[in-house]
């Protein structure tokens, strides 16, 4: 009794769990006093035992170490399986390819070891005592861990494993080596090519979300493709569930993929996802979704907003479902990533792809990081590209994009990324007919607008390219030919110059060619046509004819041909 | 998958037993290891003086003796006392497992750690001092010899295993030229179980002369000039049957 006064004194003061432990078996235990000696003093008491360090040999203690924060807690596991990982026995144990008859040499074996003693080549034997653990809790659902040796552990100083056993003695054994052992993600992950691609692309891409998605996706397919498509109807279904149900949610990330799997969810996102997991479903079921579908989704990134300023580009959309995202986004709020991006994924799910859209997206997406193609030669590109395919409906899309193109900068990306090949005609027959009668009929009207500006364009080029040249008589024919297109506006301009601070006449160009000879160069540079009010054409055009009608002297200086009065 | 793995006993974790890891210095477990009986090695004290535990270990007399190579014998004694320090075990969860030869098992969680230190007293600076110096030795030494080696190579007619060699070349004589049904045999059976031999392995198998199984084996063989496996002879198309395996070369022979 008086012992036990003192151990509840003990329990009392020390909130150590161990002391606990300890003592609750030196309560329980029999012939606790005969181990025990209680030194009693006032101040404190202390209490003795003996440590025992068995001699038996046969069992080798280990440390399984665990990070705090992966709260790990052996109680709770029902189930454990631990066996060496021995992935590593290919690397270090040379195997042998084939021993015996076909393609082996005699004597093959002493050579080769010979050989590598005369080059000292030494080769770490594989040890499995080494090997790092692999470690399954609670069955398959369960969690899964890596267990690594940690070196070093028994060099310089010996760790015992003090237990206290049925007598109240201590137990101490050896420590034989300690395994650090860390959660396996059952998640997927990126692959190191793929993190690097997705890092490359870090700055446009704000729907994180589908990078994984692609990725599984991705992978779904190429399992399609080794498969045969008929055996995997009913499959597919079950696999993709599994998948989405062997999903661990790790984060926020891992958690809305999961939701946007699942068919059951309850929010917003996952009804577009519910449709869009339905349609995927679908045409998987019809054919093979080919790797066309992460370059699809790739089209839908999101791109800051000065990254295509001056950039008239048209994009090919073939496939009018684009457009008329398009024509929706105008009208919608452009803000949301990611129920646009669920949108997207949704619309372009339900198209059905050839194989050549990946380099035609590859194209593309070179086009769109070159950035500044004139729109022309982007046109041309992209006529090329339609030339290839048999959809006539194809290149009223071509024009019709490129027009509006011009309305909508912005939607680039998507466009670009709906806009395919010969998918057109196919995917038209799987959707009602609305989209192209609203594609016919916009494109008339866009067609037009698209002429328009590239005859603008043409016409500028054109002579902009010559006047450097600065000779007389190809400067006549260029105003006569020029002006017989726009001779309205000059004279109008002439007419009326509208706020500007420097007149193109006569006069002015007679002032500037007395003070100094000057090139064509400089006297249009004089006359600016932002100060004019006139176009460039145009202030050439007038230029031209007060050059005529003055007729001033000609001097090569510098080897150009400069211009000048004398009074 | 998982059936390789062994199944982890966890019968001992259940109960949630508790342990505590301790480090221990080298010396201290040498001498334990010297630990007779039934391994009792000495008193473990506990005790708690103004609400701090103090853990305590002290070694038994008869393990104090040290024994260092060297001539002083049991003139240095290890340190009796050792008060442990306890630490926390915080950013880690230990757990312990035991592995035998046939089965694993979960032993039990870490709770305490601590560590076994010596109480500083002259016998423990000297003991340490002991081992410095032995650390420190070099591990080869250079010797001045007053002699000179002369028991090694000393100068002989003929080396006995020179001597030997030739009389085991004259026994065997010159090889003679067997049969060559046999010969044939003998390649075909070799050739069955590798494919590509040098010439003089196959004249050590063989034991025929080298020019009568060169001819011998331009019949049947081919020889590899270049290639992966190269200078090697290895049997015609025609006469090689390696997937199929075994076949009867007799007939493909002529």
């Amino acid at each position: 009794m008086r012992q036990q006064t003192k151990e509840e004194e003990f329990l009392d003061a020390n909130g150590a769990s161990c002391f606990r432990l300890l003592l609750n078996f030196v309560i329980n235990g029999t012939s606790c006093s005969a181990v025990m000696t209680s030194l009693g003093s006032s101040s404190s008491s202390t209490t003795e035992y003996v440590v025992r360090v068995p001699k038996n040999t046969s069992k080798k203690y280990n440390i399984m170490a665990f990070n705090a924060g992966d709260k790990v807690s052996c109680s709770t596991w029902t189930q454990a399986r631990m066996e060496r990982d021995m992935s590593n026995r290919r690397i270090y144990g040379e195997e042998e390819t084939q021993e015996g008859a076909a393609g082996s040499e005699f004597g093959k074996k002493q050579r080769e070891e010979a050989r590598r003693k005369k080059y000292g080549i030494v080769t770490k034997e594989f040890k499995v005592e080494d090997q790092p653990w692999i470690l399954k809790v609670n069955g398959k659902a369960g969690r899964r861990f890596k267990g690594l040796k940690k070196g070093g552990v028994t060099e310089n100083a010996s760790y015992y494993i003090f237990t206290q056993s049925a007598d109240g003695a201590f137990e101490a054994f050896p420590v034989h080596s300690w395994y650090n052992f860390t959660p396996q993600a059952k998640h997927r992950t990126l692959t190191a090519e793929e993190a690097e691609e997705e890092w490359g692309r870090r700055n446009k891409v704000v729907n994180h979300f589908s990078i994984m998605l692609q990725r599984r996706l991705r992978g779904q397919e190429r399992g399609e493709e080794e498969e045969e498509e008929g055996e995997k109807g009913g499959k597919k279904k079950k696999k993709k569930e599994g998948r989405g149900g062997d999903l661990r949610i790790h984060d926020l990330e891992d958690d809305l993929e999961m939701s946007s799997d699942e068919s059951d969810g309850s929010n917003g996102d996952d009804d577009e996802a519910k449709s869009k997991a339905k349609k995927e479903k679908g045409p998987k079921g019809k054919g093979k979704k080919k790797k066309k579908k992460d370059s699809d989704l790739e089209g839908f990134e999101d791109s800051d907003d000065g990254d295509f300023e001056g950039l008239e580009v048209d994009y090919m959309s073939d496939e009018s479902s684009s457009e008329e995202e398009q024509q929706e986004k105008t009208k919608h709020n452009k803000g949301e990533d990611v129920p646009k991006g669920i949108d997207e994924m949704s619309e372009s799910e339900e198209e059905s792809e050839e194989e050549n859209k990946n380099e035609e997206d590859g194209k593309e997406e070179e086009e769109e990081e070159d950035g500044k193609k004139t729109p022309v030669q982007v046109e041309k590109k992209k006529k090329k590209d339609s030339s290839g395919e048999s959809d006539s409906s194809e290149d009223s899309d071509i024009e019709g994009e490129a027009a509006s193109a011009l309305f909508m900068k912005k939607r680039t990306p998507p466009k670009r990324g709906g806009g395919r090949g010969s998918a057109g005609s196919s995917r038209t027959g799987s959707r009602p007919g609305t989209p192209s009668i609203d594609n016919a009929a916009t494109s008339n009207t866009l067609r037009a607008a698209a002429n328009k500006l590239e005859q603008g364009k043409r016409q500028t080029t054109v002579p902009s390219t010559e006047t450097p040249a600065a000779k007389r008589l190809k400067m006549e024919p260029s105003p006569q030919s020029s002006s017989g297109k726009s001779t309205p506006q000059p004279v109008s301009g002439k007419s009326t110059p509208s706020s500007s601070d420097v007149l193109l006449t006569e006069d002015a160009v007679r002032r500037y060619l007395i003070r100094k000879p000057m090139t064509t160069k400089d006297l249009l540079k004089k006359f600016q046509t932002k100060r004019t009010g006139l176009s460039s054409e145009q202030t050439v055009n007038v230029l031209a004819q007060i050059l005529k009608r003055l007729n001033p002297e000609r001097k090569n200086i510098n080897d150009k041909m400069h211009f000048y009065l004398t009074e | 998958m998982s059936d390789k793995g062994q199944d982890v006993d966890l019968t001992r974790a259940k109960q949630n037993t508790g342990v505590w890891l301790v480090k221990v210095p080298k010396y201290l477990s040498q001498q334990w290891a010297k630990a007779s009986g039934r391994g009792e090695v000495g008193k473990l004290k506990i005790g708690k003086a103004q609400g701090k535990t103090a853990v305590s270990f002290s070694l038994n007399e008869e393990l104090t003796v040290v024994h260092c190579s060297g001539e002083k014998v049991s003139s240095v004694r290890s340190p009796r006392e050792h008060p442990f320090t306890i630490q926390t075990v915080g950013g880690q969860s230990l757990a312990v497992f035991t592995e035998t030869s046939d089965k694993l098992a979960l032993e039990g969680m870490v709770v305490q750690r601590a560590e076994c230190r010596p109480a500083v007293t002259e016998s423990y600076m000297k003991l340490k001092k002991l081992q410095i110096e032995e650390s420190t030795k070099p591990l080869r030494l250079s010797q001045k010899l007053e002699k000179a080696v002369t028991t090694n190579y000393k100068p002989v007619s003929n080396h006995s295993h020179n001597v030997e060699y030739e009389k085991k070349k004259k026994e065997e004589g010159k090889r003679a030229r067997a049969d060559k049904q046999k010969v044939l045999e003998m390649l075909f059976s070799a050739f069955e179980k590798h494919q590509y031999y040098n010439i003089r392995d196959l004249v050590d198998i063989t034991k025929q002369p080298v020019i009568y199984l060169k001819e011998i084996l331009r019949e049947i063989g081919v020889y590899n000039s270049r290639g992966p496996h190269k200078s090697t002879w290895e049997l015609k198309p025609e006469y090689r049957h390696y997937e199929e395996g075994q076949e009867d070369e007799e007939e493909k022979m002529e």
